[in-house]
């Protein structure tokens, strides 16, 4: 193929596409190219001056991410002349850098610190003052910005630029005076403010939210899925599990779903996941009551009524497997189909999407509920607003498997004061809840960040999320409860 | 080194005269005494007498003109770099002249901004551009006011417009007053500024031939590089090449600044000796003061010292030969009393305060030799010091996206290698010398 | 070829025999004991509590915390005592100090003395010289005593304060900051040195 051309990096052959540069090859090999400036979701800056190469032919170093590959290019990373610009780069990079280390929250996933340690000079000849610049300053409802650790990347500034296309930040001044700033009378505000944080490569930008809460080596991350709307970004979610508290989201990188980003709502998706906001233990009756008691009482009401006269009300926030779970559950144990009703946020706007990431429909498996219906053939009517519907099917148990992410119902507590009103009515959530008390029966779920299963995006993208170890030990997910039922059901004939 | 044989031996500078034709001349500013000198004959000869693009391109490639800002870069080959097809593209000016030293272009101005006008349209023609900037210093008020008028009456003339001279050809031209920043000097920089955004030079590739202002092929040129065509459309490529050496054609202004007894702005063919240049024609240094470095090109061009010059010709590969470079051909002569330690130090005040700050080599490199340098100057220097300026100056060199840091590693490396013993004195006079600093 | 011979059975030997050294021990104690009875020789028995014994002041006792020159903490919650501590005994709560020039400190700081080892790596690990070791080597106690040191209790208790003094304040350099850092700490803002112009 003519738009294949084959170059050899550290005498390793690669192919690659007709106008790729030698980082992507390199990074296609595997072959670790220092860098800062580089980043593969934002344009070419070419300022850092570190990734440089040698390349076999030309008189003078070249910076990996800026040179195009060509057929029979000679690349080599490793040889003393570029270990020794690498060094140099770095000791550039370092000079005025202030080595707050022990204030910053950057530290431990620092590219200047794991630079240093891999490439690093270590014996510094700078002996003179630093450039002393501003620091901490307020840029904006959720970074904080320390010009002086700035290494001038300017990712940031590109991100605003091509991105979010807001424009808000410029690098100000000349030479060694240069410093990153908004512009004048301006604050970063939009949704993708937090992108920032995880781009800089330095502690320039740090995130409000995660401000001095915790050093990142104490937390561990685990690939997961964002709840948070129906785009469903993958993501890390670190923990603490010292402590079992969870401190905050980042993106991972997934070409079919979101890139390199996400928005700074689903950064907000660790918040309820803490013991602090959760439910602990069932509620029969306003009063706390074993898990197996609650599974019993549960049980004890299906046997005695019809499946007509059982209703499901879901919530697009649960998994795919979940949704079949129950209804296999109910199906059998109830030999008949119970009434499906689908509750949804009547202020949500399903349908809007700002351009990026982040989509109306606030719940992460929308497609996957609607396919296990079509798949299970069972017809839902949807609750928006109007309850009406569900008041009139004369339920004598309705089952509610509230939204796990309660930011995005505003309007639940309305709701869920309908769904009280109802002969038993049974609570599926996870958050601490003064409304929903007052149900017959209450059973708290695991959350996204406890449970496997899959979410489907609204592109129908599949994708499986990781169980932490959950924060309540005894609480379940959905279809853990039902297999449960199931059990309980079969033991009783 | 053509320097005994050399052709221009017993010649007066007055003998050569290309661009400072009009020098003395009364009124010399004017369109009527341009046009009484051969003022644009040359446009006429080049749309009226069938001249195509090509051949005019051929033409200066034939006269061995290279560019006259300071890399000296073939120009005929440069323009020859812009794609064939139709479409727009835009030739631009350097008239920002930031180099220290530099006074020629200015000198242009001052005696005939319409050379450089005619040279324009001639070169606009050459690569099909149908517009070109003239981007000026914004301190050169006298420049700008020279260059709007002439390009005013080169409108009303009907050299400029929709119609040149009624052949179909259109070129419009406009003046774009930069803010002042030695960056802007470099092609992508000035681009850059051009383009209204904040001076810093662009990565490479795009080559700005291919994709330079507006995302558009774009030609960058000297004025003194353009103010020399008119006359070889003229006279012909043959006539130019009889001035200079074989690979360095044609006349140069040089500029030459320092206690010299005539500093000024002499136009001078290339290959001609320095020494004779700084003896000779400007009457040696004042006071009889001894000769002590000699930096040949600007600021950025490595010092030369007194015995160095002996035998140096003044065109690009002698300089070259020399580890130094021709550059703007601005002469700066330094005496034996002035310490090289001061000039290191002064250089790298310059260059700390120019860098633009895009690549950090530059950025935090041209403030840490400024430390250094002034560390030495303040008495706070060790033995090592000066070593240590060349060496980060060395790693400093051709890390950058344009030659910003090679121009400031230049004299940051030639000054503590050729003239360490004085460095040694500032470390043994430290107390004195602190002292003396106050 | 030297060796020694330890194969040979001990108790046929009077000189190396178990019973002959203890008894010959025995007797370098009833001697020192007559000799300090007679007042022929000094004794080294401290009479604790009565009589403090004076340790070197490198010694590594129980943890203090250091201050800056205006009393404050010198501690910045970095955290790397809490993360090099083997024992986990150290907890820290960052907060945000009003004092941009110190900008992070520890809103508690609590060690649980029964759990440290006093291996003394919080004080290797501080790169602010914030935590030592201090001289306090009495710390027995009753088991309703709080045994998780507070800050408030590293920084100003009566034994440290005494023992230490004005060695308490850590002579380290604040790092100089830019102007428009508001900062009350002395000598934060050098003096202008004229560096740019």
């Amino acid at each position: 193929m003519s738009n294949q051309i084959t170059l050899s990096i550290n005498n390793q052959s690669i192919s690659v596409p007709a106008g790729s540069t030698i980082m992507e090859a390199a990074q296609k090999l595997g072959v670790s190219v220092p860098h800062f400036c580089w980043h593969p979701g934002l344009s070419i800056a070419g300022v850092c001056r570190f990734c440089m190469v040698k390349v076999e032919g030309m008189p003078k170093l070249q910076i990996a991410c800026n040179t195009p590959a060509t057929e029979g290019m000679k690349v080599d990373t490793v040889s003393a002349e570029v270990k020794d610009a690498h060094k140099w780069a770095l000791e550039f990079h370092l000079i005025n850098h202030p080595l707050d280390c022990p204030i910053c929250d950057q530290a431990g996933e620092c590219e200047l610190q794991n630079y240093y340690m891999k490439v690093g000079k270590y014996q510094s000849q700078m002996e003179d003052e630093k450039v002393l610049k501003p620091k901490a300053l307020d840029v904006g409802d959720t970074l904080v910005l320390d010009t002086e650790r700035c290494i001038l990347c300017s990712r940031c500034v590109r991100f605003e630029d091509e991105v979010t296309k807001t424009s808000t930040l410029g690098i100000f001044n000349r030479g060694d005076q240069a410093t990153i700033g908004t512009y004048q009378g301006r604050k970063i505000k939009h949704n993708y403010s937090y992108n920032l944080a995880d781009i800089c490569p330095v502690g320039a930008f740090t995130a409000k939210d995660f401000r001095f809460k915790c050093r990142v080596w104490f937390l561990k991350e685990a690939k997961t899925v964002c709840p948070g709307c129906s785009t469903g970004c993958s993501v890390n979610l670190f923990q603490n599990s010292n402590q079992r508290e969870y401190y905050r989201l980042k993106p991972r990188h997934n070409a079919e779903v979101n890139g390199h980003w996400m928005c700074d709502t689903g950064r907000t998706m660790y918040e309820h996941l803490n013991a602090s906001t959760r439910l602990s233990a069932p509620l029969l009756n306003g009063e706390n009551v074993t898990f197996h008691a609650a599974l019993q009482a549960v049980s004890d009401a299906t046997k005695s009524v019809s499946a007509d006269k059982v209703a499901v009300v879901f919530t697009a926030q649960f998994t795919s497997e979940e949704y079949s779970a129950v209804l296999n559950s109910l199906k059998t144990t109830l030999k008949g189909t119970p009434k499906v009703f689908v509750w949804r946020e009547e202020t949500e706007t399903e349908e809007s999407f700002d351009g990026i990431l982040f989509r109306g429909d606030r719940n992460p498996n929308t497609r996957g509920m609607t396919e296990v219906l079509k798949q299970e053939s069972v017809g839902a009517s949807i609750l928006k607003g109007d309850f009406s519907a569900l008041a009139n099917a004369g339920a004598e148990l309705t089952l509610v498997f509230g939204p796990e992410v309660e930011s995005a119902y505003p309007s639940l507590a309305k709701a869920l004061s309908r769904f009280v009103e109802l002969k038993k009515s049974v609570y599926f959530g996870n958050t601490l809840n003064e409304v929903a008390k007052k149900f017959w029966l209450r059973i708290p779920v695991k959350t996204f960040a406890e449970k496997s299963g899959t979410f489907v995006n609204f592109n129908g993208v599949a994708q499986k999320l990781k169980a932490n170890p959950p924060v309540y030990p005894a609480v379940k997910a959905v279809d853990e409860y039902f297999a449960d039922l199931g059990k309980l059901a079969q033991s009783a004939v | 080194m053509p320097v005994m044989n050399s052709p221009y031996m017993g010649r007066q500078p007055s003998e050569f005269k290309i661009l400072t034709e009009l020098e003395g001349v009364p009124n010399s500013r004017s369109l009527d005494v341009y046009k009484e000198h051969g003022g644009y004959a040359a446009l006429e000869k080049v749309l009226k007498g069938g001249m195509s693009p090509d051949d005019v391109i051929n033409l200066v490639k034939a006269s061995g003109l290279r560019g006259r800002g300071g890399a000296g870069f073939p120009t005929g080959m440069k323009w020859g770099f812009v794609p064939k097809p139709a479409g727009e593209k835009y030739l631009i000016t350097n008239f920002d002249e930031g180099e220290p030293g530099t006074y020629k272009d200015r000198y242009i101005a001052e005696l005939n901004a319409h050379m450089l006008i005619e040279g324009k349209i001639i070169a606009a023609y050459a690569i099909g551009a149908s517009k070109s900037y003239i981007y000026l210093r914004g301190e050169f008020y006298d420049e700008i006011a020279w260059c709007e008028q002439a390009i005013k009456e080169a409108y009303d003339a009907g050299y400029l417009g929709d119609n040149v001279l009624g052949t179909g050809f259109k070129h419009h031209m406009d003046v774009y007053v930069g803010a002042g920043a030695y960056i802007c000097g470099e092609e992508t920089g000035l681009i850059s500024s051009l383009e209204g955004k904040k001076g810093q030079p662009k990565l490479k590739p795009p080559f700005p031939a291919v994709k330079g202002y507006l995302g558009k092929p774009t030609i960058v040129n000297n004025v003194e590089t353009l103010a020399a065509v008119p006359w070889i459309i003229r006279n012909g490529a043959e006539a130019y090449k009889k001035f200079g050496t074989e690979k360095s054609a044609g006349t140069k202004l040089f500029n030459i600044s320092g206690p010299v007894v005539r500093p000024g702005c002499y136009e001078l063919p290339l290959g001609y000796p320095l020494k004779r240049f700084i003896y000779e024609d400007c009457g040696g240094l004042i006071g009889g003061k001894k000769l002590k470095a000699v930096i040949p090109g600007g600021a950025s061009a490595p010092v030369l010292t007194a015995a160095e010059i002996e035998n140096m010709t003044m065109d690009y590969e002698a300089f070259a030969a020399a580890g130094t470079m021709l550059g703007s051909g601005a002469v700066i002569v330094i005496p034996e009393d002035v310490s090289m330690v001061h000039v290191l130090e002064n250089l790298m005040h310059f260059f700390k305060d120019e860098s633009c700050g895009q690549c950090t080599p530059c950025r935090e490199g041209t403030g840490w030799l400024l430390k250094m340098s002034r560390d030495i100057v303040n008495g706070d220097g060790a033995p090592g010091d000066a070593e240590k300026i060349a060496d980060v100056a060395g790693k400093m060199m051709g890390r950058t996206i344009c030659t910003f840091s090679d121009a400031a590693a230049g004299p940051a490396r030639s000054i503590p290698q050729k003239f360490a013993h004085e460095f040694l004195e500032f470390y043994k006079n430290k107390a004195s010398a602190a002292h003396a600093q106050g | 070829m030297a060796f020694v011979n330890v194969s040979r059975d001990p108790e046929r030997n009077f000189k190396n025999g178990y019973l002959a050294t203890s008894l010959v021990g025995m007797g370098t104690t009833l001697v020192t004991f007559a000799k300090q009875v007679f007042g022929l020789e000094e004794s080294n028995t401290v009479q604790w509590p009565e009589v403090e014994f004076q340790y070197s002041e490198r010694f590594k006792g129980a943890h203090f915390l250091t201050k800056r020159p205006d009393g404050r903490v010198r501690c910045t919650a970095c955290f790397l005592c809490a993360t090099n501590c083997p024992a986990q005994c150290i907890t820290i709560v960052a907060g945000e100090s009003p004092d941009k020039g110190v900008e992070k400190y520890p809103v508690r700081f609590e060690i649980d003395i029964l759990r440290c080892v006093f291996c003394g790596f919080c004080e290797e690990a501080c790169p602010v010289d914030a935590i030592r070791m201090g001289p306090e080597y009495s710390m027995a106690g009753l088991a309703e005593q709080k045994w998780v040191y507070t800050k408030a209790y590293l920084l100003d208790r009566e034994a440290v304060q005494r023992k230490v003094g004005e060695k308490q304040v850590s002579k380290k350099d604040e790092n100089t900051k830019h102007d428009t850092v508001e900062s009350s700490l002395p000598g934060v803002h050098a003096a202008h040195s004229g560096h740019d112009h």
